[in-house]
């Protein structure tokens, strides 16, 4: 008999994801049964497949009453969907002002504005190419062919010349940030409608080539902090800006040879994950720059979404090679892939579903514990704004700094081995590295870092103790 | 040496015999006798047993069918061998005939304008910079393969202007052949104005003078026969090399041009075909095979068809499909092929 090599897939908590294709169609994932175990399915599809009403954005509101979920599509028109049965609560069709070729480029859909103004009308942020930005909110109790917006409706222009192509709202939902072809990064407060922050591009590099911007994906780096954000872009690098420091990148590094197509960020606030071009995905620790793994699974075509699931250790990606694969974040390993026929562009994780589910399929007390776990991570993350600011950053820097103590007796081992072996390419990366750090050092504003150059042992040592 | 050897053999057979007895006297394989001449000796008395057994069955095969045929009965079921083709590893992305979505997604795709007629195609052909010997001469053959092509010279100009240019020109595709040491070695077929960028190795090349007895084609419109472009992605590279081509053959000019794709190699072969009497073959020619035409077919005319080749042979694989035209740096992937794929001979993705 022919060996065959079969997939060894061993399965995924279960979960619900949802996914958005090129045809307009929105799928809904689900794995259930045995914790760890369970197989994805494809347990509905929502939509007739027509290519007009490709999806370009979605944002999700997965409260426990009344979820809600935005769709921007190709033609201009956005829906406002009920998560659970795809049933379309209403569908708007975007200002008219602006002809047909001016896509959506951004969708949120706010939730804490959704809470206070009960759950009876949605808030919608969306951006188009164009750089045309509005903040619209909309009644849900009227009939869905209705279209009027209700409330306020605020529509203001971002754009600078170029196209835009990535936006994201961070997670108070008062800033929103911004990117993309010849446009620099933008933070802009929703409540004044004020731009706060522009990036600058970094310097020409040693031979004077000046790489245009053209940033391809943006992502805020913790859902507590407006001021650390990560952009992807064209040139395959990944960038970490820190509006509190400077306006060029605080860290920078390349990741292989394609355009970066999506980045994401762990609810642990320093691992990113980023995907590329030519479908290779990988896991990056933001505070040093050093790349953690890649996640391999014979995944061959662009990544254009990546999605972390809030409780479980569960990233899921999707793009042009129509599979969403389901990885897990700690062993890197692929749980599992679902074929889906079409080129996906989204992909969002339901966050409520396991609670419903866990309570039917798994015993009580695994449940328990797992929900304790969940409140605790859940906590850490949520403590951590409670606390004065001072502290935090005092926190913050000192972590950073025994970081970059670490980091820096491996850069200075990388080197060495480069110089060993001489290849002048690498030698450059491992100078690069360096220089970024300076510059991560000038932005902590630490007088140690610099003092430790000179006097490395001791301040070795140091570190040692201190850790 | 070989009393050792046996020595170890029995210590390891008394250890292990305890378990499994039966089983631990077939295991001695003849690899495991370290004696050279013994071994060998092994060996051939084991090849001569397979061959014995070998031949017996084939014996009681042919009889079997030969009883069935004197009995006027069903002869037993011909076993079909195992290749690589039909022991290929199970993929989902093969195309089902009922698949609503796959119909929806041609309906939506880049080709499908030309496909259903509402456009023709208009090829553009090209070289890369530098293009001597063989190039040219490919080019000109497929100049004659696809109708409605032209050649541009390269000149210098970068492949994104000519794209450009092509777009402004109502071009439906743009063909770059690629030449490495005067030998063409890779085709880059453009769907324009969005289409995809299919990027492909080009091999074994052989060139209409270099076929014996080739044939000259007409100008007709070429008939097009794709084979076994099965998963979804071998949907779409066919889908690719089907909007080359008009959709409205002239079947007067008896013309065909054939990509049949066989584990991941793309097959180019030009032909013409003619179908012809038996009779009037009789009169015209006379040798080996009109004799054997003859034994096998009555007395009253039997149409069969002849083949004549005619044009190049050559053999293509996808290295990448990319999205959007032709960009290497910023450009996006539907499928790159990557080394770590390669770990199974059975796996394919055509």
């Amino acid at each position: 008999m022919p060996r065959t090599t079969t997939l060894e897939c061993p399965g995924c908590p279960p979960l619900r994801a949802l996914t958005f294709d090129e045809l307009g169609l929105i799928k809904v994932i689900e794995a259930r049964g045995q914790q760890g175990r369970a197989e994805p399915k494809v347990v509905e599809r929502w939509g007739e497949p027509d290519s007009s009403k490709s999806v370009l954005a979605a944002s999700i509101d997965d409260r426990k009453s009344d979820p809600l979920l935005a769709v921007a599509r190709r033609n201009g028109t956005i829906e406002v969907l009920n998560p659970l049965n795809g049933g379309l609560r209403i569908a708007v069709t975007n200002s008219s002002d602006n002809g047909g070729d001016d896509p959506v480029a951004g969708l949120h859909l706010f939730a804490k504005k959704n809470s206070e103004l009960a759950s009876r009308s949605c808030t919608l942020l969306t951006c188009t190419t164009n750089g045309n930005a509005s903040v619209r909110s909309f009644e849900l109790t009227k009939p869905a062919a209705d279209v009027a917006s209700s409330g306020s409706s605020r529509t203001w222009s971002v754009g600078a010349g170029g196209s835009i192509s990535c936006s994201k709202v961070d997670g108070s939902e008062n800033y929103f940030l911004f990117g993309g072809k010849r446009v620099e990064m933008n933070v802009w407060d929703l409540d004044s409608c004020a731009k706060i922050w522009t990036a600058k591009p970094p310097p020409k590099n040693s031979l004077g080539i000046f790489t245009p911007t053209w940033f391809t994906s943006a992502t805020f780096l913790s859902k507590d902090d407006h001021r650390k954000f990560v952009a992807g872009t064209n040139g395959h690098e990944v960038r970490l800006y820190d509006i509190s420091a400077q306006r060029r990148p605080v860290i920078s590094f390349d990741f292989r040879e394609t355009a970066i197509k999506s980045v994401a960020e762990d609810i642990d606030g320093y691992t990113i994950y980023a995907g590329n071009g030519s479908g290779d995905l990988a896991s990056f620790d933001i505070r040093t720059g050093k790349l953690l793994g890649c996640f391999l699974g014979k995944c061959s075509g662009s990544i254009r979404s990546i999605a972390r699931h809030p409780d479980f250790p569960v990233i899921a990606s999707c793009g042009l090679d129509s599979y969403l694969r389901l990885w897990n974040v700690k062993t890197r390993q692929l749980l599992s892939a679902v074929y889906l026929k079409q080129h996906l562009s989204n992909v969002l994780f339901d966050s409520n579903f396991a609670d419903e589910e866990a309570d039917i399929v798994n015993p009580p007390t695994d449940r328990l514990q797992h929900d304790e776990l969940s409140v605790a991570e859940r906590d850490e993350g949520e403590t951590r704004p409670v606390k004065k600011k001072k502290s935090k950053e005092k926190n913050g820097s000192k972590k950073e700094a025994k970081a970059k103590g670490r980091n820096k007796e491996e850069v200075s081992s990388l080197g060495r081995r480069d110089d060993g072996e001489t290849p002048p390419v690498k030698r450059k990366k491992s100078k690069e590295n360096k220089g970024s750090e300076k510059e991560a050092s000038e932005e902590s504003g630490c007088k140690k870092l610099k003092s430790k150059k000179s006097s490395k042992r001791p301040k070795r040592e140091d570190v040692d103790s201190t850790s | 040496m070989g009393g050792d050897s046996n020595k170890r053999k029995r210590s390891e057979s008394d250890g292990g015999g305890e378990e499994q007895p039966p089983e631990r006297k077939m295991e001695i394989l003849p690899s495991m006798i370290k004696n050279k001449e013994k071994r060998s000796a092994v060996h051939a008395k084991l090849k001569q047993q397979k061959k014995l057994e070998k031949r017996k069955k084939a014996k009681a095969r042919d009889a079997a069918e030969k009883r069935a045929l004197e009995l006027g009965e069903e002869p037993p079921a011909k076993k079909i061998p195992k290749t690589i083709e039909n022991t290929r590893e199970v993929d989902e992305t093969v195309c089902k005939p009922d698949d609503e979505e796959l119909f929806a997604g041609n309906d939506a795709d880049e080709f499908s304008s030309i496909l259903k007629r509402e456009s023709n195609p208009k090829i553009l052909i090209t070289t890369c910079r530098f293009n001597s010997s063989r190039g040219p001469e490919f080019i000109k053959e497929l100049l004659s393969v696809i109708p409605n092509a032209t050649y541009y010279k390269r000149g210098t100009y970068d492949l994104k202007k000519i794209v450009e240019y092509a777009n402004k020109k109502d071009f439906t595709s743009l063909i770059v052949v690629h030449t490495n040491r005067r030998e063409p070695d890779a085709l880059l077929i453009i769907g324009l104005p969005a289409g995809p960028t299919a990027h492909f190795k080009l091999s074994k090349l052989v060139l209409r003078k270099d076929i014996k007895n080739h044939g000259n084609p007409t100008s007709h419109e070429p008939e097009l026969v794709l084979n076994n472009f099965t998963t979804r992605l071998g949907h779409r590279i066919g889908r690719l090399i089907q909007s080359l081509f008009p959709q409205e053959p002239n079947f007067r000019g008896r013309r065909v041009v054939t990509f049949h794709n066989q584990r991941d190699f793309i097959f180019f072969r030009h032909h013409r075909y003619i179908f012809e009497e038996k009779e009037t073959k009789q009169i015209e020619s006379k040798g080996k095979k009109t004799k054997d035409a003859n034994a096998e077919s009555g007395p009253n005319g039997k149409v069969i068809a002849r083949l004549q080749e005619c044009g190049p042979r050559f053999t293509l694989k996808l290295i990448s499909l990319q999205h959007g035209t032709f960009d290497t740096k910023g450009g996006e992937y539907e499928w790159v092929h990557k080394p770590e794929m390669d770990t199974s001979r059975r796996r394919f993705f055509l």
